[in-house]
């Protein structure tokens, strides 16, 4: 396997504060490779670092065979970026802006098939003020592309969008995958991961705390199945570590998930505990184990709480 | 190449679409040159408001009447209510009440050897305002004593008058505009709008791609030239021809000064965005700067009436140096000699503020 990014031990401290605490990964070529993780755990300060953006504090990393902070302006060749926090001159009308961003790189791949195929056809002679949060992205994403990257960094591309435009959004990026790009991208929705990523790093306060593929992922917490329900007395939860086939539990106030191997048997044993030890329980629930437990077992916090 | 001049494109662009911008610098001029024009397009003559009562109405006193008439600064009204003509001198409101009596032309024509008298009232507490309309009302009557005496001076002044430059305040103002306008644009300008650019992140996106940070910095010197250039035309020939602005030096020059202060008021506003945290922030310090330069600069009043103590200020700050000299090219067709030192100091101040500026500067 081809790996077109290696990132070894990458450090970025603000203050006494680690945004990015030594992580290591590699990016092997042609693969969607997610980074996964809550709001601040190091996902964007991650891909500056690595665009160029930021000076890390420590560790190294290679793109493309090019070192990060010594061959800046080879990897800008070799990479397209979409930052979350991107805003475009919005006075320019679409085609302008691209024409503009074309002429900042030696070549570029002809500006309207790359309108066409981003859907903004209908908009191209409209000013970026007026166009919406998805339409936004897809300029974002075709200034990412104009001048023909093998790698493309996208940092929360779908963040604040409605479902639709969403989708749209993914679609593009399974397009970018088949014709052989490199995708590196982060987010925080733990269906667009899995939709999306051949691998996925899950981060947490600024480490890569889980790497793999989204399937073993799952698999790696030991559990098909969760069951939720609300209680009244957490602090007793405790006990149900000894039900039948349950692996873990994940408390959060008055909400309990239970993951088992063997939802009949967890659940059957549940219910005749609690209904011997009196604890009264609600809103009870069965779903399978998704990225999104795997997150919480690891942390014992949601993906998306503060 | 090809960067530079789409960013300078993509510049001017924005600058015309923004239409509250555009308006502004169209109209602002304009605007100046109107509410000024009409405060103060009198230029420097004086003139004293007279009441004047004649109580004689005889050929004699008709004669005194019309000599002073004839007199530019002196605007006489004819009146026959005394009492009413000392209350508005005492109020202020008129600066002379001149009373012939009844009787002067018998007193001019009678043989003996007193002279006839004509009353001259001032309000005692302008007296310093008054001296000129003083010295021209005792001379006029003066020579009309001699004319009906029928004497003849033995040595006469001859005084004559020198053809020179009839400036308006306008032709002092609209110079002064353009300097001020080439401060605002660039210094407010830039200021504000690389803070905003560097908050709202469209720096960094630029940053991540393979453009040079010297490629942006001339295409914004670029763009902001044209406009400036453009704008200094645009006010020009509003004075020229909706005002009657004279304008007697070469185009050239004026050009010079448009491009010098671009660029050192530009390196100002570059470094504003530096100090800036926010560019909630920049608009106000810009403002803060601006504001007093404005007045200090001889944009709107010459600077030599400035108080003494803040003359040091006045021939340090740029703005004096490019309202003068846009004044002296503009108005008097000073050439670059006459001009040297105010090239100089702004050429200073450009190099100091972009030393400054590029050491300062930052993406994001």
């Amino acid at each position: 396997m081809d790996s077109i990014i290696e990132v070894k031990n990458l450090q970025k401290k603000y203050g006494d504060f680690y945004a990015v605490n030594g992580i290591s990964f590699e990016v092997v070529k042609g693969e969607v490779f997610g980074l996964l993780g809550p709001n601040g755990a190091g996902k964007s300060t991650t891909m500056e670092m690595l665009v160029g953006l930021r000076k890390p504090d420590g560790g190294t990393a290679t793109i493309a065979g090019h070192s990060i902070g010594k061959d800046a302006s080879k990897i800008k060749q070799e990479i397209g970026i979409q930052l979350q926090s991107t805003s475009l001159f919005e006075l320019l009308k679409v085609k302008e802006i691209i024409e503009l961003y074309a002429s900042f790189y030696p070549s570029h791949i002809p500006i309207q098939p790359l309108i066409d195929e981003m859907l903004l056809t209908e908009k191209q002679n409209s000013l970026v003020k007026g166009l919406s949060g998805g339409q936004k992205q897809r300029l974002a994403i075709a200034l990412a592309l104009i001048h023909d990257p093998q790698i493309i960094f996208l940092d929360e591309p779908t963040t604040g969008l409605d479902p639709q435009a969403r989708r749209t959004l993914w679609d593009i990026v399974l397009t970018l995958k088949e014709r052989g790009k490199t995708v590196v991208l982060s987010t925080h929705y733990m269906d667009e991961a899995h939709v999306l990523a051949d691998r996925i790093g899950i981060m947490d306060q600024g480490k890569l705390i889980a790497l793999d593929t989204p399937n073993n992922l799952v698999s790696s917490i030991e559990a098909e199945s969760a069951i939720e329900f609300k209680t009244k007395s957490p602090e007793r939860v405790d006990e149900f570590n000894h039900l039948e086939s349950v692996t873990n539990i994940v408390v959060n106030h008055d909400f309990v998930t239970l993951y088992t191997r063997n939802l009949q048997f967890s659940l059957i044993a549940l219910l005749e505990y609690t209904k011997e030890k009196d604890i009264s329980i609600s809103d009870l629930s069965t779903r399978s184990a998704t990225l999104e437990d795997v997150f919480l077992s690891m942390t014992g916090r949601g993906l998306r709480e503060e | 190449m090809r960067a530079y001049y789409q960013l300078t494109l993509a510049q001017l662009r924005i600058y015309v679409r923004n239409r509250q911008a555009l308006i502004w610098t169209l109209l602002f001029p304009f605007f100046f040159m109107i509410i000024f024009g009409l405060m103060f397009n009198d230029g420097n003559t004086t003139t004293y408001s007279v009441n004047l009562i004649d109580y004689d109405k005889t050929q004699a006193s008709k004669e005194i009447v019309s000599i002073l008439n004839k007199q530019n600064s002196l605007k006489i009204h004819q009146k026959s209510d005394e009492e009413k003509a000392r209350k508005s001198l005492s109020d202020g409101k008129t600066d002379f009440v001149i009373l012939i009596k009844k009787g002067f032309q018998d007193q001019v024509t009678s043989k003996k050897n007193i002279p006839a008298q004509i009353q001259v009232l001032y309000n005692e507490s302008k007296m310093g305002q008054l001296q000129g309309g003083i010295a021209t009302i005792t001379a006029n009557i003066d020579g009309a004593s001699k004319q009906m005496a029928g004497y003849t001076p033995k040595v006469v002044t001859t005084l004559k008058g020198v053809e020179g430059i009839t400036l308006s305040y306008l032709d002092f103002l609209v110079p002064g505009i353009i300097a001020m306008q080439i401060m605002n644009n660039n210094m407010n300008g830039v200021a504000g709008q690389i803070a905003s650019w560097r908050e709202r992140g469209v720096l960094r996106r630029m940053q991540g791609t393979t453009l040079k940070a010297s490629t942006f910095i001339a295409a914004q010197i670029t763009a902001r030239l044209i406009l400036n250039s453009l704008q200094a035309i645009l006010t020009i020939l509003i004075g020229y021809y909706g005002f009657d602005v004279s304008i007697r030096g070469s185009f050239l020059l004026v050009v010079l000064f448009v491009v010098l202060g671009t660029l050192t008021f530009m390196s100002i506003g570059f470094i504003i965005a530096s100090l800036a945290k926010s560019p909630e922030s920049a608009g106000p310090i810009a403002g803060f700067i601006s504001f007093p330069l404005m007045f200090l600069g001889g944009v709107f009043f010459p600077v030599n009436n400035m108080p003494e103590y803040l003359q040091p200020i006045i021939k340090t700050i740029p703005i004096t140096h490019l309202s003068t000299a846009m004044r002296d090219i503009m108005n008097i067709g000073a050439t670059f000699g006459d001009l040297a030192s105010d090239f100089g100091w702004l050429c200073v101040w450009m190099i100091v503020s972009f030393l400054i500026a590029a050491k300062t500067f930052r993406w994001e």
